[in-house]
Formats: C-alpha cells, sequence, structure tokens
C-alpha cells in the first residue's frame, strides 16, 4: 500500500469524480431507455467501472447491494471468460448466482475499454430484471427448492461479438422469459450504458495518459484502503457479537439463524458467520457474494460516507462465510431471497454487533425486507402478458440521535415505489389505501421509523401472484433499551363480508410470508403490511413535546402515549 | 425624454439593475446590497438611480421570495385534502434515500402537518372512469373542522387520476369556495395535470403554502412601487423565463419557484443568436452556487423534473436548471485522508472568502483566484471593496502545509477542484440529454463565471467560451429580454396501436385555448406564438423524448411522421431504436408565448485609446506567467488578443490562459477559443 503522502491526490480527486459521473451517465440511459418498472420506475440497478483484474474502480450511487456485489462478480467472470478471449465491441451477459451473481434475475452486463490497443478497464451495469422465466411469473418462487426453479441461468456469454448482436444467445435467453418485448428493452438499455460508459471512459485516459490512469487507479484503491483502516482504527478493539433470525425459508417452519461475531484488531477487522443456520431447502439462501456484499454495505454505514467507494475500501475486512450454510450456499440450492431478504439481515446483525463496541456508531434494526410482491397475468389494454415486481418499503431504524426514518427502502436497495397512479395505469389492481401504520416504529427515546399499510383489490379476471419476504415473526430490534418494530403482515380477504386472512389461513401455505402462484381474481383483495422499525433508547428520556406532537399527527396512538411512553396526551388532536 | 424598460434581479447579498432607454437604445447597469428582510426597499433604493421612476414603462422583476419562503419553512400553515385512503401521501414519499451508507440522512419533512390532512370520499379510475363519485357530505365535515383549527391560511386539493378527469377537483374546489370563502385553494389539475401522486401533491402543496405570504409581499411591493411614482407595467418573472402579471402570481405562486436564475439562460439564448452560436450551455457561477443550463438550436430547455431539495419535487414546467453547490465562495478543506476538497460548504456572503477581511478564516476558491494573481485586490467590485490578500494567504497557508505545497500550488489545486465540480455539473446536463460537449459553447457569467471559463473549456472538452456582456448583472439583463409566457400540460395514455384522434385534438387544442385565454386575461393580445410538443416513448419505458409538433390537428398523415421522428430521436440521444415498437404517448405540451419589445444590443463604441494597465504575475496550469491587464471598456470590436490575458470590468473579470485567444464580437461579447483551432 502506498503511503497517501506518495500520492498525487489532486488528480486523484479528479479522476475519480470524473469517473463516478460517467457511471452516473451510464446509469441515466439505464434509467431512461429500460422498461420494467424495477428498473425505471424503482431504479434497481447500478453501474461502474472495474479494472481489467475485476476490481471495482468506481460505482454510481444507485442500488448498495449491488455495488458491494461487483468485486466477486467481474472476479467471477474473468475466471471463465479469460481477457485474452476479449476483444474491442464485446458485451459480456451473466447473471448466474453460482458463478459469483447475487441472485437470478440481477443481470451483470460489462464491456472492455480499449486505449492503444491495450484493455484497460472495464464497464459494468448490474440491474433487476422483472422476468427471468423459472416458475412464478417476476422471478420471485418463494417455494422453490432448487436453482433451475429460479429462472434461466446465464453463465457469463457473449452477447455482443466485435460490436454485432450475438442471435443465439438473444433467442435462447428470450425463449425462456415470459415478457420477450420487456427483457429486449431492458437488456438493450444496459447494454447502451456500458458501450456508452465505455467511450467516455477511454476519452478520459486517453486525456490523463494510461499511465496516470494506472498509478492513480491504484493510488485511489490505497487511499480507500487507509481511510477505511483509519475508520477501524476508531472502533475499540475486541469481540462482538450478534444474532438475529429469519422467520422461516417457505417451505418448511423452523426458524433460521443468522449468527456475527466480529473481531476488531486495531485497523482490521473479521467478520466471521460461523454458527449461522445449515443452508436451508427454500429460497433464501445467500451466495458468498451476498454474504460479502451485506458485510460491506454494514461497515459502509458505520464509517464516514465520504470514503470513495471501490476495492480497496473491502481490503481491511475479512468475511468468513463457512461453505454450506445459509450466508454461502452450495448448488443447487435455491437462493433468490438471499439477496433480498437474507442481506438486510446479515447487515443487521454486523450492525448489532459493532454497535456495542460503540453506541454512537449505532442503529437499530429496520424492517429489512423489500417485500416482493410478484404477480403476472394477461395485459387486457396492450394484448399481451405483463410481469410486476413491486417493492414496498419498511419503517427504519432510530438512532442515537434522532427518529428512524419512515417508509423507506430496505438497507440493500435503494428503490422507489411505484406511484399508485402508475401502477393502476399499467397492471389491473385498483389500490384501495396506501398509509403509514400507526404505533408500528420500536419504541424509544428516539422511536424506530413507520412500516405501510397498502391494500388492493383485483380488477382483472386473475392475476398471478407470488411473495417472498421476511419479518412476519421476528421484529426489527431495537438498540439500548429501545424497543422492536411491528411485524409484517400479508392478508388476503375474499369479498367485502370475509374475514382478513393470512395465506396460510386462506390457501393452506407452508408460510405466511412466501407463497407462490396464488391466483387473485377479481374482487379479491390483498393488504401488505410491512414491518417498523427497532427503536433506541428508553421512552423515559423521549421529549415530552415529541410524545405529544406524534399523538397529534397521529404516528402514535393516544394509547401508546399512555401504555408506551407514560403520558397522557390531551383530547384535543 | 427616457423610456426606460428595467430588469431588477434579487439576488441573496445583490440586487442588481439594467435599466434599457428605449429612446437613446443606452443600457445602463449597476447593484446594491438586497436587504433581505425587505427586498422591496433594496428594490427602491436601486431605482431612485433613475432620475424619474415615471420614465419606467416596462419593470421586470426576479425574485427569490417564494424560494426562500419554502427553504427557510416560512411559508402558510395549510390544509391538505386528498381522496380516502391517500392522506400519507405527501409523507409516504417515494422510499429512496438521498445517500446510501448516510444513517444521519432523515427524509424530507412536508410543508404541511399530519394532523392537517384531511381525506374526503370519491374515486376516479386511472381510465378516467367515476368510481365513486364526490360526497359532498364528507366534503362538508372536512369544511367544518378546517373552520375548527381557527388557523388555516390556504388549502392543498389532490384527487387521484385527476389530470384525467378534473370533474371531482373542480366539486370539491366549489364547495370549499362556498363554505370557506375567505381561504385561497389550490387544485392539482390547474397547478400540475400529470400522473405521478406524490410529485403532484409535493407541487401543490407548495403552492398553497406560498400563496399568503407572496399575496401580502406582492401587495405591498405594488402599495409601495405606487408610491415611489413608478406607474408602468410591472410584471415577475416565471420559472419558464416567461413574465407574468403580479396578479396572475397571486393565483399561483408556485410558477416563481426558480424566478431569478432564468434571466441568465434568457439573456444567454439572445447572445447565441446574435452570434449565431446553434448550442450553448450556460453557466453562472455566483457566490454560493452554479447554476447551468443548455440552449440547443437556438432554444431554452425546459424540464418538469425539479426539485427544490431532495424529496421535495415541484414540477411545473420551468427551465431546466441544474444547481450545484460550487461558487466563490465555496470553502477549501481536507478530508480525514489528506485528499483535498473544495465544497459543498459555502462562506456565503457573509463572513465571506477570507479576503474580505470580515471574519473568515476559511480559504475559498475566491481566495485562491486572488492568490493566483486573477483577482486585483484594489479593484474588486470595480474597488469599491478591497481585498486583503494577507488574509488569504493565511488561510491558504493552513491549507498548502499538510499538503506539502507551495501556497500557489495549493491555490491552483483549489481551482482545479472547483473546475472538475463544475465540469461534471455541465457534463451532466449535457450527457443526460444525449448531447457532445464538443458541439456546445460555454457562456459563462456571473461574478466568478468569466473567471474559470477559460480553464473549464480545457476541461469540459468544449471547444469555445462566451464571456457576454455584462455578466455580473446578466440574469437582470435577461429580464429586459423576457417574453410572456405560459406552459401547460397534460398526461395522456394513448400508444401508436390506440390512438385516439379526436380526444388527442381536443386536449391539444384545449391546451392552446387555455394559454391564449390566460395571457388573454394579462393583457397580451398581440404577437402569440404557440409551440406544442409530444412527450413520446417506446411501450414499457418510463422516460420520454419529446418530439415538437406543427399542426393543431391530429391524422394519419402527420402521426406517422411523429412516429418516424420519434425513433430517429432515439437512435440520436441514446444510441439505439427499436423499429417496429409500439411508441406511448404521455403527455400533450404547449407553450402559449406573448412576444415583447425588446432591446438591441449595439455595437461597441470605437474605442481609440486604451488605457495602460501594468502586467500582472498570473498562475496558470503551467506555472507564472507575466500577464497584460485590460479594461474592458477599452476593446475594441473585431479585434483579438492573445492569452494569457486578464479583461477586468467592475463586476468580474475574464482570464485567458496561455495557448488561447479573445475575439471581441460586435457587441463586446468575448469569445474564447484554443489557438489554433477555428
Amino acid at each position: 500500500m502506498r503511503s497517501t503522502k506518495d500520492m498525487d491526490l489532486v488528480t486523484m480527486n479528479i479522476i475519480e469524480s470524473t469517473m463516478l459521473s460517467t457511471c452516473r451517465e451510464m446509469g441515466i440511459t439505464l434509467m431512461k431507455t429500460s422498461y420494467s418498472t424495477i428498473f425505471n420506475e424503482a431504479l434497481d440497478f447500478t453501474c461502474g467501472i472495474a479494472s481489467p483484474q475485476g476490481e471495482m474502480l468506481a460505482a454510481a450511487e444507485f442500488c448498495p447491494a449491488q455495488i458491494g456485489g461487483m468485486p466477486l462478480l467481474i472476479k467471477s467472470c474473468l475466471e471463465e471468460i479469460p481477457l485474452s478471449e476479449i476483444e474491442p465491441g464485446d458485451v459480456i451477459v451473466h447473471n448466474d448466482p453460482y458463478r459469483g451473481g447475487l441472485h437470478t434475475p440481477e443481470h451483470t452486463l460489462f464491456c472492455p475499454v480499449y486505449v492503444c490497443d491495450e484493455l484497460v478497464a472495464f464497464t459494468v451495469a448490474i440491474g433487476h430484471v422483472a422476468e427471468v422465466g423459472g416458475m412464478v411469473p417476476g422471478g420471485f418462487p418463494s417455494e422453490a427448492t432448487e436453482i433451475f426453479h429460479e429462472g434461466i441461468r446465464v453463465p457469463p456469454v457473449k452477447i455482443k461479438k466485435r460490436g454485432a448482436d450475438v442471435p443465439e444467445v438473444w433467442k435462447l435467453w428470450l425463449a425462456n422469459v415470459r415478457t420477450p418485448r420487456y427483457n429486449y428493452g431492458d437488456m438493450r438499455a444496459m447494454i447502451a450504458g456500458v458501450e456508452q460508459g465505455a467511450i467516455r471512459l477511454a476519452e478520459i485516459i486517453e486525456k490523463y495518459s494510461l499511465a496516470t490512469f494506472k498509478q492513480t487507479c491504484a493510488d485511489l484503491l490505497d487511499y480507500s484502503e487507509a481511510r477505511m483502516r483509519a475508520e477501524i482504527d476508531e472502533i475499540p478493539d475486541g469481540r462482538y457479537d450478534f444474532v438475529d433470525y429469519m422467520d422461516n425459508d417457505g417451505v418448511s417452519d423452523s426458524e433460521i439463524r443468522i449468527e456475527a461475531h466480529c473481531y476488531v484488531d486495531g485497523e482490521r477487522i473479521v467478520v466471521d458467520f460461523t454458527g449461522s443456520s445449515p443452508q436451508v431447502a427454500g429460497p433464501i439462501n445467500a451466495t458468498l457474494g451476498v454474504a460479502w456484499s451485506a458485510t460491506y454495505n454494514a461497515i459502509l454505514h458505520l464509517t464516514d460516507p465520504s470514503i470513495p467507494k471501490n476495492s480497496g475500501c473491502f481490503r481491511p475486512i475479512k468475511v468468513i462465510a463457512p461453505r454450506g450454510t445459509v450466508v454461502n450456499v452450495d448448488f443447487p440450492a435455491p437462493e433468490v431471497g438471499g439477496n433480498t431478504e437474507t442481506h438486510p439481515r446479515i447487515a443487521g446483525a454486523v450492525i448489532g454487533a459493532l454497535a456495542q463496541a460503540d453506541p454512537s456508531r449505532g442503529m437499530a434494526a429496520e424492517g429489512g425486507t423489500h417485500l416482493n410482491f410478484v404477480f403476472g397475468g394477461q395485459d387486457q389494454k396492450n394484448n399481451e402478458y405483463f410481469a410486476c415486481y413491486d417493492i414496498e418499503v419498511v419503517g427504519w431504524g432510530a438512532r442515537p440521535f434522532a427518529d428512524g426514518n419512515n417508509a423507506t427502502d430496505s438497507i440493500n436497495g435503494n428503490c422507489r415505489v411505484i406511484p399508485v397512479e402508475v401502477f393502476e395505469t399499467r397492471y389491473p389492481w385498483l389500490t384501495e389505501e396506501y398509509s403509514l401504520r400507526q404505533d408500528s416504529g420500536g419504541i424509544g427515546q428516539y422511536r424506530g421509523g413507520l412500516g405501510t399499510s397498502k391494500t388492493w383489490r383485483c380488477l382483472d379476471a386473475e392475476i398471478t401472484c407470488t411473495q417472498l419476504t421476511d419479518r412476519h415473526a421476528h421484529q426489527a430490534w431495537g438498540l439500548e433499551g429501545g424497543g422492536p418494530g411491528a411485524p409484517g403482515q400479508t392478508l388476503y380477504q375474499h369479498d367485502d363480508d370475509a374475514p382478513w386472512q393470512t395465506m396460510v389461513e386462506a390457501f393452506n401455505k407452508r408460510s405466511t410470508s412466501k407463497w407462490s402462484n396464488v391466483k387473485i381474481t377479481q374482487g379479491e383483495r390483498i393488504r401488505l403490511l410491512t414491518p417498523g422499525g427497532g427503536g433506541w433508547g428508553d421512552t423515559g428520556a423521549r421529549d415530552p413535546a415529541q410524545i405529544t406532537s406524534d399523538v397529534a399527527d397521529g404516528f402514535i396512538s393516544k394509547g401508546s402515549a399512555i401504555d408506551d411512553f407514560g403520558r397522557q396526551v390531551g383530547d384535543k388532536s | 425624454m427616457s423610456d426606460y424598460l428595467l430588469g431588477i434581479d434579487v439576488g441573496g447579498t445583490f440586487t442588481d439593475f439594467v435599466a434599457y432607454d428605449k429612446t437613446s437604445k443606452a443600457i445602463d447597469v449597476w447593484k446594491n446590497l438586497t436587504v433581505p428582510d425587505d427586498p422591496t426597499s433594496g428594490i427602491l433604493q436601486g431605482i431612485s438611480r433613475l432620475e424619474d421612476a415615471a420614465a419606467i414603462r416596462n419593470l421586470r422583476l426576479g425574485t427569490t421570495v417564494a424560494t426562500n419562503a419554502i427553504l427557510e419553512r416560512k411559508g402558510a400553515r395549510i390544509a391538505y385534502i386528498t381522496t380516502a385512503g391517500f392522506k400519507d401521501i405527501p409523507f409516504l414519499q417515494r422510499g429512496h434515500r438521498e445517500f446510501h451508507y448516510d444513517r444521519t440522512w432523515s427524509r424530507a419533512v412536508p410543508l404541511v402537518l399530519r394532523r392537517h390532512c384531511f381525506e374526503i370520499e370519491e374515486r376516479i379510475l386511472s381510465s378516467g372512469e367515476i368510481l365513486k363519485p364526490v360526497s359532498e357530505s364528507s366534503v362538508r365535515d372536512v369544511a367544518q373542522r378546517i373552520k375548527e383549527l381557527g388557523d388555516i391560511e390556504a388549502i392543498a386539493v389532490v384527487l387521484l387520476f385527476s389530470y384525467v378527469n378534473p370533474v371531482h377537483e373542480f366539486r370539491v374546489r366549489d364547495l370549499l369556495h362556498e363554505l370557506l370563502p375567505e381561504i385561497p385553494i389550490s387544485i392539482s389539475f390547474e397547478v400540475l395535470p400529470k400522473w405521478k401522486e406524490y410529485e403532484r401533491a409535493s407541487t401543490t402543496i407548495a403552492d398553497a403554502y406560498i400563496k399568503p405570504i407572496l399575496h401580502r409581499y406582492l401587495g405591498d411591493m405594488e402599495t409601495r412601487f405606487h408610491a415611489a411614482g413608478v406607474l408602468g407595467k410591472v410584471a415577475l418573472i416565471k420559472s419558464n423565463g416567461g413574465e407574468m402579471t403580479p396578479e396572475a402570481a397571486r393565483q399561483q405562486p408556485i410558477n416563481l419557484t426558480i424566478s431569478g436564475p432564468t434571466g441568465g439562460v434568457i439573456a444567454g439564448r439572445a447572445v447565441a443568436r446574435e452570434l449565431a452560436s446553434d448550442h450553448v450551455v450556460t453557466l453562472d457561477m455566483g457566490g454560493t452556487s452554479t447554476d447551468c443550463s443548455t440552449i440547443i438550436n437556438r432554444e431554452i430547455s425546459f424540464t418538469t423534473d425539479f426539485e427544490i431539495s431532495f424529496g421535495l419535487p415541484i414540477q411545473i414546467p420551468m427551465l431546466d436548471i441544474r444547481t450545484i453547490g460550487a461558487g466563490g465562495g465555496s470553502i477549501a478543506w481536507i478530508d480525514k485522508g489528506g485528499m483535498l476538497r473544495v465544497g459543498p460548504a459555502s462562506a456565503g456572503a457573509l463572513p465571506g472568502p477570507a479576503c474580505y477581511g470580515r471574519g473568515g478564516d476559511q480559504a475559498t476558491v475566491t481566495d485562491a483566484n486572488l492568490i493566483l494573481g486573477r483577482i486585483d485586490p484594489s479593484n474588486f467590485l470595480g474597488g469599491a471593496m478591497p481585498l486583503n490578500p494577507a488574509a488569504a494567504e493565511a488561510a491558504l497557508a493552513k491549507l498548502a502545509e499538510p499538503l506539502s505545497m507551495s501556497i500557489a500550488q495549493a491555490a491552483m489545486a483549489i481551482v482545479r477542484i472547483v473546475n472538475t465540480n463544475m465540469v461534471g455539473a455541465l457534463r451532466t446536463v449535457l450527457v443526460e440529454r444525449g448531447l457532445d460537449p464538443r458541439d456546445f459553447a460555454l457562456m459563462a457569467f456571473g461574478g466568478a463565471g468569466p473567471l474559470h471559463a477559460a480553464e473549464l473549456i480545457t476541461e469540459a472538452g468544449i471547444p469555445r467560451a462566451i464571456v457576454p456582456i455584462h455578466p455580473g448583472q446578466f440574469s437582470a439583463l435577461g429580464f429586459t429580454l423576457a417574453d410572456a409566457r405560459v406552459d401547460l400540460e397534460r398526461t395522456v395514455d394513448m400508444t401508436s396501436n390506440r390512438f385516439d384522434e379526436s380526444r388527442a385534438t381536443e386536449i391539444l387544442q384545449d391546451l392552446v385555448q387555455r394559454g391564449r385565454a390566460e395571457l388573454e386575461a394579462q393583457n397580451y393580445h398581440d404577437d402569440i406564438v404557440v409551440q406544442s410538443t409530444l412527450e413520446l416513448r417506446y411501450l414499457g419505458q418510463n422516460y420520454e423524448l419529446e418530439v415538437p409538433i406543427d399542426f393543431e390537428e391530429f391524422n394519419a398523415e402527420n402521426r406517422a411522421r411523429l412516429w418516424q421522428a420519434f425513433h430517429q430521436l432515439h437512435e440520436t440521444r441514446f444510441g439505439f431504436k427499436i423499429d417496429k415498437e409500439v411508441i406511448e404517448m404521455t403527455t400533450i405540451k404547449s407553450a402559449v408565448i406573448a412576444i415583447t419589445e425588446k432591446p438591441e444590443f449595439m455595437p461597441l463604441a470605437a474605442n481609440l485609446r486604451r488605457t495602460q494597465k501594468q502586467n500582472r504575475k498570473v498562475y496558470f496550469a503551467d506555472g507564472a506567467h507575466d500577464t497584460p491587464v485590460y479594461a474592458r471598456a477599452d476593446l475594441r470590436s473585431g479585434e483579438t488578443l492573445r492569452g494569457p490575458a486578464l479583461i477586468e470590468e467592475a463586476a468580474s473579470v475574464t482570464v485567458v490562459a496561455p495557448g488561447q485567444r479573445v475575439a471581441v464580437a460586435n457587441s463586446g461579447h468575448l469569445l474564447i477559443t484554443q489557438e489554433g483551432s477555428s
């Protein structure tokens, strides 16, 4: 590692900013030209730049899970397609969780950047494609028991070769998905993004000279490493342990243990997940890429946000994830929920452990699920099959200095909720209400953020629905005496007069949170209640004026003010 | 006898004035300090410089009152009324965070309290069909509760799918007018008839939030103008760069959101046209921030994607101006890893840069420019404000030492970094629209813009820079060039396969008719121009490209042309098109413009004598140069000077780097290019 004293930090700042703006430019092209709502409305994608060795040099701030996953992803692809086989004009596509991927819907596209005939970098786009074939429309088969249920696996292959489409790959891929028109559009968008980025990056490198670029990138990784080491050094040395649980895996009832042991030693940290459950039959196993990504995500949340995000940040962090466990799954177990549901539980366990080392850096648990409600059916208006991946948002954990945020996407995503007016224009549902859940935040000196409630009524003959969520049983934990957030719930109602039921009650499913291929017909309702965040500190320390105003605004009920906070709030509301 | 067209831009520190005398065609510019608590008194102070206020025929004003009321949370106490089941939309927002990995971030607080959000029974479907009619009793109940609260000053009404079918919003508005006649109401169909309920709600709430304060401010201003003898036509500059009467501003104050910065873009377009420069990117660099915008094919660019701060969208059609936190007052600092950074924190006007000698001790971009010899400490603001180089040096020394740099090197590093930040912003405004910087000219103005233009074009790959006349009062100059303009738009749901020609024609003609009526009501009758566009995308995409149309009635022939134009545009912007794909039309837009009388730029007077200024030592990327200094007023039209050079005027300094040359255009604009280029 070069000392920062020997680096040209001004040039580094300039090249890093320019690489970041290139990544953002790529992202804008993706957003503006893609088809899936999960892409263009929810922004579930990331754009980055990698070195020829697969190290991440820069990534724009789109989706955190994908940023942490990028280093392993590109390295794995390059093991299969060596640099010697890559040519100018190639674009490589990949989604295989068992080749360094995160989960089946996440597609990685990258293309080489050449300067004077030398391959000097890759531009990378990672995006969540809503439909990937498999047992359910929308890519979240929550009752899957093997990877083959989850849709088409794409090992790293060239989708463009020397600048021309490879028609065999396109045909094979599009024949295996339910919405080929949409998939085609999404793939075109990602290709346009990485190709545009490659042109731009080559210009930058030519401008500063290849030698300067290479030295700067090496320095940049060292710089981020030095910054991360300095941050870790501030955390008191010691061993810190934390355990959290997932409700179940969708095909059996037993809870799943996520155990994190953090060993802080000077400028280094080892995070050991030994003790976590063996891998499970259902699709919530995490790949090694997810375990790395989640650990990095947690530590980036607890350290200075201004550290440039690249592979250098991760050098002082060692992850031990025993094979064959829920945090490092072996082929051919299913894993689609590992990236969305298990990731936040892993990240949360690391945050929970390190909060013991330094409570001021802590944050109580967030709702920790993306709700992953997916559905498909026949679009009457445009006469074609549709599939939608709907994300809902959760309450975030309270902090040592403020309440948790309400209604915010879980820690490994940064997605936007699809507006009701867009949703109803595109899909045959009527949204009857969308609101904050009163009293769903964990109590404490600082209150957990509130979860949400959304009720849909089906307007079509039949919609095939599936969900893969969690925290119906195990709530978001509080810290320093703060209470847990309310658990989530998914409910079904047959008609106006019928009772609200869980999916276990109504359809005899194994799990209330993970259920597949339920046919919902006209007039039937689904209600998604999302979990609240954990609280921080003792309720007795809460500012009384805040309690009064929370009651007046209905964030908490009068009952909660009395029972949980010990305060009578007057009738005036 | 003088006959003035007066442009006034009220900024955070200075109020700028440009007076164009229609009789003599002379342009006079000046500035005085802004009175933050009472902007009108600063305006009146400046007006008093004119001998006869009655000689002001037209007064056009750019104001930050609306923006400040929102940013400083000084608006009214409002109520929000919406469809049953959806009163939390302003609080739910969209669910994303401004930053990753930053646990200190908190979600934007809406401009309305949740306790003042009310629901009424009604529901319209995405098709416009009424599922449930308005329950009048539920409206009466809400009105009663608002009355009981007693302190609600304005109401925002946002019902689902009102952009498809507004009848429910109209009914609720009429009932509320009847029940609560004293309280002004904003309905979303009139503010922003566009899909996405949070964005529409946020915009409508902001409109209601500033209505009472703007009502008071404008009333007071008109009274005092009158008392001061200003009897001409007074107009305010809207976010779309058009003027409107104070009465129209009271009706829909949200149109004033980015009033001031539009002036530079309007003036930029006039200069671009005069210089026959097709594509221009404007850079308005002031003390705390820099605004960028584009002029493409000599036309201004618009957006409906504005957020006043993260999570608070205001999506009315407005000039596409992006702001970044980089200005003369941006503070340089060293991060934990030893890296030098600049901004976004700013020293502002108070204490200001260290060299202002008002107690600032942190090095800013202005301090760096002073140390590099680019600013003359004795000639800042024409000598009105002497600077203190020793204070700048002391502040810079604190950075230079840990960086193991000389003070001049540290100053150069600061300038390079702030330039990189601005290049990022320039690239974003260009590349987001699929534009190539090589096709552009950079027009730099604002107090600090001309100092940075020369180096910015090199960094951004832009072939030339333009420093227009009066760069320090360029926004106010732009106001004298503004037209009256109404922008209207409406969301539709049609595709190339499912197209209702008569409905589309009806909506288009309704927009044009409403625009005309709005101008008529403000007394603009002549020289009306209509510009209509459609927002199109491939079915499934979520962002549109805008295709202009030259007809007011859809037919098979012009539709076929339309789809073709879209495919073409998509390929140009994104590098690919999808032939035979279904195309979706999401929005119909019309701009109705009343062309107003404008100043002409006069040729420079023939200067025979040049004031001899002393050469100065100025630092550039390749080291110090003995640099000639010119007074801008002495330049002759048609002459070319070689860099390095400094060109000084009261409100700014233009830097020309070694290896560049600067040509003086007929009416005094400066054109900087690389030596050897065409």
